[in-house]
């Protein structure tokens, strides 16, 4: 056999393989099984998450074989379209919540929409400043809420998905760190009010460092990431719509 | 096929969001409001069935999996963000360093305004 005849029979191979979505999805397994199995291996650190590894594992794999991004996501839209469906399952914790909601009702009416509505203004107020452009903007509005819902927000206003998942990995691993070096700082022990800052502004991996303090805490940070969830999608491309025609009006 | 079953609920609840979403035109995605109706529907039924659980739980668990070909995306586009990303990270690090800290200080002081802190 030539070798020719050989890198024929290898193109031919790789054609087969990306023609079937079967194979972007095994490829996604795999790169996230052994994402979790190297985030173990390396003692579960916060600032790396096993989605982060898995992600980078991924990418490498694609541009070593030279597999074009758009042809890989095409395959993996098998996987994605589950999104739907896994956000509506979502309200089942979101219904376990409930007794708390109503426990706590009050401060819950306003600390929410404010701290939830803040999350959003001051990132983009700084990114703004700094010179961003609108669709960077939209891709960044959603960067406290959990991934399935922000990925509908974020389409809705225009923006990057692409982006928006950098923004959300970036948020949550901040919102980490922070909630616990401001917590010490200022005497709070409380894992209600620790809890629910880690899923406020943290959305799903918040929620899972707050399940490794506590089960107090783990269940508030689920209740501050569902309620964010669904104001900010609630609201926000309502609050878009309005601005951008505010905009216009103004611009023009 | 208590699983199945379940999971033809969360496909039913998301095709009803659709069409909520289609017919009224609301800004929002179809499925917050399939999840927020399937809310609605158990705290009237008052309860979780197991079928429900049984593809909900799994599910949920798998949304780490399911967002992945979207976190890959971002590799693809720090070339085409270059001299953005001084705006990006500010925006995105300082502005959870502030919300975090407004979500601490509100909460405390609204417990602790309505005597919930203890």
């Amino acid at each position: 056999m030539s070798v020719t005849n050989s890198f024929d029979q290898l193109a031919t191979l790789r054609a087969v393989l990306l023609a079937t979505p079967l194979f972007a999805v095994g490829l996604t397994l795999a790169a996230y099984l052994l994402g979790i199995c190297v985030f173990q291996r390396l003692g579960r650190p916060t600032w790396l998450p096993a989605i982060l590894v898995a992600a980078l594992m991924l990418a490498a794999v694609l541009s070593l074989t030279g597999i074009p991004y758009q042809e890989y996501q095409q395959g993996a839209a098998w996987l994605t379209v589950l999104l739907g469906p896994a956000t509506v399952a979502l309200g089942m914790p979101l219904y376990q919540q409930l007794p708390r909601i109503r426990e706590l009702w009050r401060p819950l009416l306003f600390s929410l929409p404010l701290a939830a509505g803040l999350a959003v203004i001051y990132a983009l107020g700084i990114a703004w400043l700094l010179g961003a452009s609108p669709t960077i903007l939209a891709s960044l509005a959603a960067k406290s809420v959990t991934a399935p819902i922000a990925i509908g927000i974020t389409q809705q206003l225009g923006g990057s998905v692409a982006l928006l998942m950098g923004a959300l990995l970036i948020t949550g691993v901040a919102a980490i760190a922070f909630v616990s070096l401001l917590a010490r700082w200022m005497g709070i022990r409380d894992e209600r009010i620790i809890g629910f800052a880690l899923g406020l502004n943290g959305h799903a991996l918040g929620t899972v460092r707050a399940f490794e303090i506590g089960p107090t805490a783990g269940a508030f940070a689920s209740l501050g990431m569902s309620l964010t969830g669904v104001l900010t999608a609630l609201l926000l491309p309502l609050a878009w719509r309005l601005l951008t025609l505010a905009g216009m009006s103004v611009g023009s | 096929m208590p699983a199945l079953s379940g999971f033809l609920w969360l496909l039913g609840f998301w095709l009803i969001g659709e069409a909520v979403v289609t017919l009224t035109g609301l800004p929002v995605s179809a499925g917050v409001v399939g999840m927020l109706l399937l809310t609605l529907t158990l705290a009237l039924r008052g309860g979780v069935p197991s079928t429900l659980a049984a593809a909900a739980q799994p599910l949920i668990a798998l949304l780490a999996m399911l967002i992945m070909p979207g976190v890959v995306g971002v590799f693809f586009i720090i070339g085409e963000m270059a001299g953005h990303w001084t705006a990006i990270l500010a925006g995105l690090i300082l502005g959870t360093l502030l919300s975090v800290f407004t979500t601490l200080w509100l909460m405390q002081y609204l417990m602790r305004r309505y005597h919930v802190g203890d």
